[in-house]
């Protein structure tokens, strides 16, 4: 009994102690829980200031499929006699940006509204030396041009878009026997029509239809942008200078007009464009002067060396006679990551003459690491012309482009032309040039 | 009221206030919960960036079983199971913590605080530790699964991005886009153990401060192969994709690719590493045994993935709408796939049976389903608020942006 009253008073005891005891306990968890509180809510004040972030709900608008029964009530899901509608409708969203984030989006958000300008401006001198032949004029002379084209681009509707050309272009082109009726050394010049005049070279519309398969574009256009798009030897700003390693001669179109470019292009191995254009702005008309262009283009990678373009084309052009066509190929391949081989041909009827015009050029473009700087490139091409006169021309052109910034480049060009007209002592000429491009 | 007695009512205010949010956490014990999922193999793991949750599809009826929510501004960015099955893990980037799901019941069983905008994350070929890359904080987390808690933090890194392991699961390879080095971990130990320097700026670099200097775009990623020998990490502001041997962990090889290369994908065979351009929109394919690229072909703009199924490459041109195809036997483009109109499309996940992709579509809140063969579209809507990734356990195409 006594250990029995014992127990009964140490467990009393115990009790009492321990619910004595409980309010500490409890009241030190609840200081622990506390301070932990406070450390977190501390670390989360640091977490803001470094990030400075909006908690704010985002909004934004969203395209949404809503169905619409026959008494107009608007449901999420299919009910029956409801129709599918497509709506647009605010929703707000738990996503916390910074303040960085948010101005990068206004600011793309602001860019992506305007019209947007591009600069691009080249300088190129020439040196003229004739070594073969009787001395023309050209023999000594330095020549220099400048152009400035000036692009607006601004997006009108989905995939549809304005782009306009603006150029500017003066200085003193070989004009004098250099190049006579055969080619240019230098690609600028051939566009060069007016000295010291802004032109519109071009200003069209494009859009594009069925799952952007199909390009079209319309307005004032230059269908040598379309066609004959060789990847080592079509750009006057950052490759050859020659004009005959830019375009193929057999193309023969001298000004930009109205006129239209369909590109079928499903980005698979084939694709197709269709073009036609004002060929010559004395025309009164444009089926006075038109001028068709028709390209298929085949994209290989045979040997798994790497991609090649394969080009047929065949153009007619009504502007004279009843009309005068040519046809011509266009290659590029490559051979290995940085060299491309590329090569042309093309033949073109002539006036009053049965015989045809035949131009053909190759040559070889060095680039993707193949040079003092990454992002420098090379080449070296060949071009001849056979002409239904019985004259002709041969071109041997070098070039080595530095880039010195994303925006600048700096090239050197080396030509070697050797001209021949019929029943005459032939000429040839070292056109030693430099070109400073800026893209903008 | 006297000073004393408003002290003495606002005290467990307070209290009361600040204890609420940690009381609304909806983490639980998944042991007393209904199970939801019984084969993770077959769930799609979709992560949702503005809804804050992690939602799972069932691949065989395309329909969402559930989704987790994990709080308010959250906003998870990339999601990850573990080899069992077990678990599925996130960073969520604006809370600057991880989240740990247990995927049978699809409970949250735990948030580990973590460093500064938490994205990209990787499971040790054992499972035993999920490292969390951190790129504000330029670490990386050590989460230790058995514990389920952040045992070491990582420092030294600029901007990780993208986690791989070796197979051996010894080393770790973090990409750093702030840099032009891949960071070594040794696993055994956690410790930063090497930066693995994969290319230098070019001298001419210094006329072109507004380039260089305006913003790196270093590497995203380091990609590794079946056999785990060769890594490849693609540097954006470089132009190349530095091979580096993983057994000297040194840069065996620079190729040089196309402008503003993201990061290289491997094709599923191995053979192929296909690195995508975002500079000049095109896609170069680099055979793995020459080392060399063997095609560089036009895709589209703001690429941002690239999955294999069906003997093809499915290249995800984020802001427009398409998927570029890529026929993985001749290395010839082979058409793309319009999913839709003004949508801005994510990223992708293929199935282990290589048959279809799961592709998240932010802007109309969908997931689609592709079949790599027929190239059949089928949308899959209301999946939870701008699905930003997907997820499919041992998927060969589990990646983020």
């Amino acid at each position: 009994m006594t250990h029995t009253h014992t127990s009964k008073c140490r467990l009393g005891t115990s009790v009492l102690l321990a619910a004595l005891a409980l309010p500490q306990v409890v009241q030190a968890q609840s200081d622990e829980a506390l301070l932990q509180r406070i450390d977190a809510l501390e670390q989360r004040l640091i977490e803001l200031e470094t990030t400075t972030v909006l908690s704010d709900p985002e909004t934004s608008v969203k395209r949404i499929e809503v169905f619409i029964d026959a008494n107009g009530i608007e449901h999420d899901t299919q009910v029956p006699g409801s129709q599918r509608v497509v709506t647009y409708q605010r929703q707000r969203v738990f996503r916390r940006q910074t303040i960085n984030e948010k101005i990068e989006e206004a600011l793309a958000d602001a860019e992506s509204r305007n019209v947007q300008l591009g600069v691009d401006a080249a300088i190129v001198m020439q040196n003229v030396q004739q070594n073969r032949g009787q001395t023309q004029g050209a023999d000594g002379s330095t020549y220099q041009l400048a152009s400035t084209d000036l692009y607006f681009t601004a997006g009108l509707a989905q995939y549809t878009m304005f782009f306009a050309d603006i150029v500017g272009l003066s200085g003193t082109p070989q004009g004098d026997g250099t190049d006579g009726e055969l080619a240019q050394t230098n690609g600028y010049g051939a566009r060069l029509t007016q000295q010291n005049d802004l032109s519109l070279r071009e200003a069209w519309l494009m859009t594009q239809l069925w799952d952007q398969q199909l390009s079209l574009t319309i307005g004032r256009v230059d269908l040598t942008n379309y066609f004959d798009n060789n990847a080592a030897a079509n750009d006057e700003t950052s490759q050859f200078l020659s004009d005959s390693l830019v375009n193929n001669p057999a193309l023969g179109l001298a000004e930009n007009g109205a006129g239209m470019a369909l590109v079928y292009d499903p980005k698979g191995a084939f694709s197709a464009r269709l073009g036609y254009q004002q060929s010559t702005d004395a025309a009164t008309n444009l089926s006075d002067s038109l001028y068709q262009l028709v390209e298929i283009v085949y994209r290989a990678n045979p040997l798994r060396m790497g991609e090649g373009n394969y080009r047929l084309w065949y153009r007619q052009d009504n502007t004279i006679g009843g009309g005068l066509s040519a046809h011509g190929l266009s290659f590029d391949q490559k051979l290995s990551a940085g060299i491309t081989a590329f090569t042309r041909y093309g033949n073109n009827e002539v006036e009053g003459n049965s015989e045809n015009d035949i131009h053909y050029s190759a040559g070889v473009q060095f680039a993707n690491g193949l040079g003092f700087n990454p992002e420098d490139a090379w080449g070296i091409g060949y071009s001849g012309s056979d002409l239904a006169d019985k004259s002709n021309e041969r071109l041997v052109e070098g070039y080595y482009n530095l880039r010195i910034a994303e925006k600048l480049q700096l090239s050197f060009h080396l030509a070697y032309l050797t001209e021949k007209a019929a029943a005459a002592e032939a000429v040839s000429y070292l056109v030693p040039g430099t070109r400073l491009q800026a893209s903008f | 009221m006297t000073k004393l007695k408003k002290l003495l009512l606002a005290c467990p205010l307070l209290v009361l206030v600040m204890a609420a949010p940690a009381v609304a956490t909806p983490m639980s014990d998944p042991g007393d919960k209904e199970i939801k999922i019984t084969d993770p193999s077959k769930v799609v793991v979709i992560v949702n960036r503005d809804s804050n949750d992690i939602a799972f599809l069932d691949v065989e009826t395309n329909k969402i079983i559930g989704s987790v929510f994990l709080g308010r501004n959250v906003n998870p960015h990339m999601a990850m199971m573990s080899r069992d099955g077990r678990w599925v893990v996130t960073g969520g980037t604006r809370a600057n913590k991880a989240y740990i799901i247990d995927v049978a019941t699809l409970t949250l069983v735990k948030e580990i605080p973590v460093d500064f905008a938490p994205e990209h994350l990787a499971f040790s070929p054992d499972g035993r530790y999920y490292y969390q890359g951190n790129p504000d904080g330029d670490s990386v987390s050590v989460i230790d699964m058995a514990s389920l808690t952040e045992i070491k933090r990582i420092r030294g890194f600029a901007e990780p991005l993208n986690i791989t392991f070796t197979p051996d699961g010894t080393k770790a390879y973090v990409g750093n886009y702030g840099a032009h080095w891949v960071g070594v971990i040794d696993v055994t130990r956690h410790e930063l153990l090497k930066k693995i320097h994969v290319g230098t700026v070019p001298g001419i670099a210094a006329l072109d401060p507004e380039r260089y200097l305006g913003e790196i775009k270093g590497i995203s990623n380091v990609s590794i192969g079946n056999d785990g020998r060769y890594l490849y990490a693609a540097d954006g502001d470089l132009g190349i994709v530095g091979v580096i041997d993983s057994r000297e962990d040194k840069v065996v090889k620079t190729i040089r690719v196309g402008a503003d290369p993201w990061r290289a994908y491997m094709s599923h065979g191995g053979r192929y590493a296909v690195v995508a351009n975002n500079g000049d929109e095109t896609v170069s394919f680099i055979d793995t045994e020459k080392n060399e690229v063997v095609a560089t072909l036009e895709s589209g703009p703001d690429m941002m993935g690239i999955n294999f199924a069906a003997h093809k490459a499915f290249v995800i041109s984020s802001s427009s709408g398409f998927l570029y195809v890529y026929d993985m036997e001749t290395l010839k483009p082979a058409g793309r796939i319009k999913i839709g109109t003004n949508l801005q499309i994510e990223t992708a996940t293929t199935d282990t049976a290589e048959q279809k992709l799961y592709l998240a579509s932010s802007t109309d809140n969908s997931v689609y389903v592709i079949d790599a063969a027929s190239e059949e579209v089928t949308r899959v809507p209301n999946v939870g608020l701008y699905p930003w990734g997907t997820h499919i356990l041992s998927s060969k195409d589990n990646y983020c942006h």
